[in-house]
Formats: C-alpha cells, structure tokens, sequence
C-alpha cells in the first residue's frame, strides 16, 4: 500500500462514524444503481424467454392499442372488443399457419354474489406454454366443465381442486381441477376455464379476444401477416417482437424514471462525500500546514485528500455491490408486488460489466466530489495554518 | 551558511498594516545553536517562518548557502524544506491516527525515500522512544511527543532545525531533555534554531539574539 494511500485511510479511521455514513450513502446509491441497470437486463431475458416459450409468432385481435395486446398475453387483460366469428376461419384457411388457437378474455357478472368474475378461456393444451412459470396444484383442466383458478380467486371462495365452483356456472356445473400458485401479478385473479367453456358461459359461440398464430416457416412471417391483413379486415396483427418492445418501453419509462432518481440519489451521496472531506480538511488545517512545513508540496496535499474520497467513493461502490446482490430477491419481491406485468425467474441478474460499471461511475463521481476540498486544502496558508 | 540582509515583513491585520521585522540582518554559522528571544509579537516566529522558506519578506534577501530564496519558485522552496530543513512546532502537530514510527517518517513520504525501520530505530534510540515506537500519541506524555516531533523534523537529514518554543508546553525536566537533545545535535554539527521564551534554555545556548520591535539586538 502506498504511503499516501495508508496516510488517506488512517486520516478516514480518525472519524470512523463520519466515514461509514458516508460510505454507507454511497454504498444506498450504487447499490440501487446497479439493482435497476441489473433488473433491466434481467426483465428482458426474462420477457423473452416468456414470450419464447408460448410458441406463438404473433396475437391476432381486434384494431386497438398493442400495448393492450401486450396486457392479454402477459396477465390477461380485458379487451372490450370481439373478433368477428369469421375469423378464426379465415386465419387457420390461410397458407403458411400451423397454429391458431383462441384467446378469450372477459368479464362475467355473477349477480348471485354481486360480483363479477375474470375469466380467461384459452385451449388447456396450450395453456403452459403460454404460462411456462406456473405452480399448478391438482392438475390443468382436461374437460369442459374443469377449470382451473388464480390463486386469489381459490383463497376468497376458499376452493380445493375437486371442490365444485358455482360462481360462473350459469348453469353449467364447473369443478375446479387446479389452482395456480401466487404469482404477485393479476393472474391471480382469473378463473382459467377451456375456450369453448368460455365461449358458453357468454353465450357467443365464437367469441374470441385474440388468437394467437404459430406459422409452420418464421421467415414467411411477414409474407402471412401482409396476407392475413388484406384478407381479414377490421383486425390488428401483432407479433411477439412488437409485445416484447411494447413492454419493453414501458418497463424502460419505468427505468428511466428510476435511474433519474438514482442519479439524484448519486448527486446527494457525492455532496455528501464533499462536505464530509471539506469538514476533514477544514478541522485538520494546523496538520495540513506542519506536513507543507515538513516538505508536503500542494500536490502532496492534494493527492491525500483525493486518495481520502477514492477511498470512501471505492468501499461505498464495492458495499453497495455487495449489499444489491445480497438483497435482490427482496427486491424482486418488491418489483414483483408492485408492476403488473414481471416475467418468472431471475429479474436480477449479476453481471460483473454493470458491477464494474457502477463503481467506475461512482469513484469518477466521488473523485469529482473529492476535488473541491482537495483544492481547498492545498489553498491553506501554511503560516496562518501553524500559528493556529 | 545562513544568511539573513535587511529582512523586512509587513501583513495587513484588518485595516491596520503591521511591520513585523524592521530590517534584520543575521549570519547564522553551521554547527550554530542559536537561541532567538523576545517578546510576543516581536517577530521571532515570522523570522523562523523565513528562515525555514515557509514565508517570503517583503524586502531584503534570505542567502541559503550563498543562494537567494527570494526568487526560487515554489516547487524549488518545497524541495529545500524536504531536503535541508526541519521544523520543530510548540504544539508538536502529531497526526493522531499515525504511530509514533509512522509520524516520524511522514516527511520521508514527501521526499520519496523509503522508511526504513533501521533509520526510524536509530532516530527514535536518539531521542529514547524507541519503545514507544507502535504507540499513538494519545499515549504519550508532552515532552515524549516532542521528542516524536523532534525525531520528525531529522528524518530527512536536514541541515538546519528550526524549533519554535519547543519547550514552550513542557515542564522543566522535559525542558531540560529536549535542550539536552538539541545540544547534542548542534554538537555533531546540525545548525539549530530555537526560539524560546525560557531564559536559562536561552542562556545555554551557543548564541543568544533578543528580537524586539522587528529588529535583532546581539
């Protein structure tokens, strides 16, 4: 260690409390910096992954906003719109589809128990690989009359597979087959039930929100989507990549606005580390003075100085590493209690780049910080300094 | 080997301008262990400051070794305090968080040689706090934190010492030693400069100036 380097981290061992503060607020601001750089990354494998696993090039549903569409593959939103019923005929009649199952989503009022019930009909056999993160208790509806719940719908109606579940029978004489493990997300919330169920309990046979496609070649993708749209009007296709970059904008909205409150955050910390080295060079002004006595040159006194900030710039970048890595599933947690939309697995990610990448930021910030009082201090009359 | 030609100082104090030296002319003799008297404010601390390059007068001329100070930048000012002077403060200006080995080799740090435990020893041994070596100087009595600042100011093997009232916060016994220290040092031919308020010390010395109203008196 070099001289200067021990003399920089004695002086900060002089004023133990002040210096923890201060690293400990460096350590909050990189630590949060590196946690939502870390979430974005890890959100975007995540989502796409997620968007992978369904199978599905693209989402056939009525002219309307993709960011909706986005909503009803991800958690199911509602659209309050139909497809007309000639539609799911004339897109499995086109050339190059492999696949083409229905999507609906709706609302079912239950005037039996004034309430209204969420139910998302979609062809059971599909239903994971749409749903890849799910924990299914009992087992994914195999008949018409199985449904399967969310798991605040179980836990309100106090519901166990096998149990029968007269809420949005009208009629029809539902058993629950399974119910869906806590997601965080509205998932929660909706009665999954086979489309053709769905379709009877609204009573409009062909009713569907979306119908999500599977082309047999992806490299006639867009050949198929030029021809489904002149052929079929009033309908909107979206594929897979237009999702993912509608949540993705959306989660990057929420990033920035994130990042613009972490670099506050960064803006706070690095004043801190200034008036904290101003205060440590103002109150060590006589010793400042005798070691230019005993042959300190102004640069002397400003690398001591500089070294003190890179010190405290570098330990609070390294903690707040650390404590972001140790903490991430409580954010996670968190991230996933609050947005309505969070694809399963991992949503931080380590990377050692943004690691590296965080602290570089804050030891350029911290050094910056750290040049005012370094300044400051080798501005100190060594005469006036001594005579106290 | 110092030489000091109608040295004069004047700095403002508020609106008040003082002359601090009048006109001082001083030989000091290597070897030399001069002992500056005075009353407060006579100027004794200002000519230490210009003796030891930390301060440069208003007019005359300060002769290093036949060498002008007057117009030497301030990089070649920090070189010579490095490499020719040690300074000796009444209020030893330790630095708390250091040992008494580290706050001997400070200057070392700024001159780029190394801190060996040999010289630092040997240093420590001359001053007798070689047991005190890995000791805070919260652990030191006064004239064993002297002694630490006196050890201090030899590490780069000046050829001066200047030492202001280095007694000035001690008991008698630990006056006596830290002369004793200072004398001995003069004796194996370190020019030393000590300003004091404490008139026996003084009248030990090898050479006795009174500094009064800015002007040397023999």
């Amino acid at each position: 260690m070099s001289g200067y380097l021990k003399l920089a981290g004695k002086n900060l061992l002089r004023h133990r409390t002040r210096s923890a503060l201060t690293m400990l607020g460096i350590a909050a601001s990189v630590g949060v910096l590196f946690s939502v750089l870390s979430f974005n990354r890890g959100f975007n494998e995540g989502l796409a992954v997620e968007l992978e696993r369904t199978g599905l090039h693209f989402m056939v549903v009525p002219s309307g906003c993709a960011h909706e569409v986005a909503a009803l593959v991800l958690h199911g939103a509602v659209i309050p719109k139909f497809l007309d019923t000639a539609v799911m005929e004339q897109v499995t009649a086109t050339d190059g589809i492999d696949l083409a199952t229905p999507i609906l989503v709706a609302q079912l009022p239950d005037p039996k128990r004034g309430k209204i019930d969420l139910i998302y009909g979609v062809d059971m056999t599909v239903l994971s690989a749409i749903k890849p993160g799910w924990e299914i208790t009992g087992k994914i509806p195999e008949q018409d009359h199985e449904i399967l719940l969310g798991y605040e719908v179980a836990q309100h109606e106090k519901l166990q597979p096998g149990d029968q579940f007269s809420s949005v029978s009208g009629g029809m004489n539902l058993v629950v087959a399974g119910i869906v493990g806590l997601t965080g997300s509205q998932d929660d919330a909706f009665v999954y039930l086979p489309i053709q169920t769905a379709q009877k309990l609204l009573d409009n046979p062909a009713a569907a929100t979306a119908i999500g496609v599977k082309v047999t070649d992806p490299d006639r993708m867009l050949e198929i989507t030029e021809a489904l749209t002149t052929a079929v009007p009033g309908i909107q296709i979206v594929t897979m990549g237009e999702v993912m970059n509608s949540i993705s904008n959306l989660a990057a909205s929420a990033r920035a606005l994130s990042l613009a409150i972490v670099l506050i955050a960064i803006l706070i910390s690095a004043v801190g580390v200034m008036n904290s080295i101003l205060m440590a060079v103002f109150e060590r002004t006589q010793e400042i003075g005798m070691m230019r006595a005993v042959g300190a040159s102004r640069r002397d006194i400003f690398r001591i100085i500089l070294e003190e900030t890179t010190i405290l710039s570098l330990g609070g970048g390294l903690l707040g590493i650390v404590l972001s890595i140790l903490g991430s599933r409580l954010i996670e947690a968190f991230v996933r209690s609050v947005m309505p939309f969070v694809p399963s697995g991992n949503l931080i990610s380590f990377d050692p780049g943004v690691a590296a990448g965080s602290v570089i930021f804050i030891l350029v910030i911290g050094v910056c910080a750290g040049i005012y009082p370094a300044w400051k201090a080798t501005k100190i009359n060594p005469v006036e300094a001594i005579k106290g | 080997m110092i030489e000091l030609k109608k040295i004069e100082k004047s700095y403002r104090r508020g609106a008040e301008k003082v002359r601090a030296l009048r006109g001082v002319d001083l030989s000091i003799a290597s070897g030399e262990l001069l002992a500056i008297i005075g009353p407060s404010g006579a100027g004794k601390t200002t000519l230490l400051h210009i003796l030891g390059c930390l301060d440069q007068p208003t007019s005359g001329e300060v002769l290093f070794d036949g060498v002008s100070t007057a117009k030497l930048p301030e990089t070649k000012l920090v070189q010579l305090r490095r490499e020719k002077i040690g300074f000796v403060f009444q209020q030893f200006y330790l630095i708390p968080g250091l040992s008494v080995f580290d706050n001997i080799a400070l200057p070392l740090l700024f001159s780029k040689k190394p801190a060996t435990r040999s010289k630092i020893l040997a240093l420590a041994e001359m001053v007798g706090l070689e047991h005190r070596l890995d000791h805070a100087p919260a652990q030191l009595s006064g004239g064993e934190m002297q002694r630490t600042a006196i050890a201090r100011g030899l590490v780069n093997d000046p050829d001066i010492l200047l030492a202001d009232e280095p007694t000035g916060n001690l008991d008698s016994e630990n006056s006596d030693k830290i002369y004793e220290i200072l004398r001995s040092l003069s004796q194996n031919g370190l020019t030393t400069v000590m300003i004091t308020h404490n008139a026996e010390l003084a009248a030990r010395a090898q050479r006795t100036v009174q500094i009064r109203d800015g002007l040397v008196h023999p």
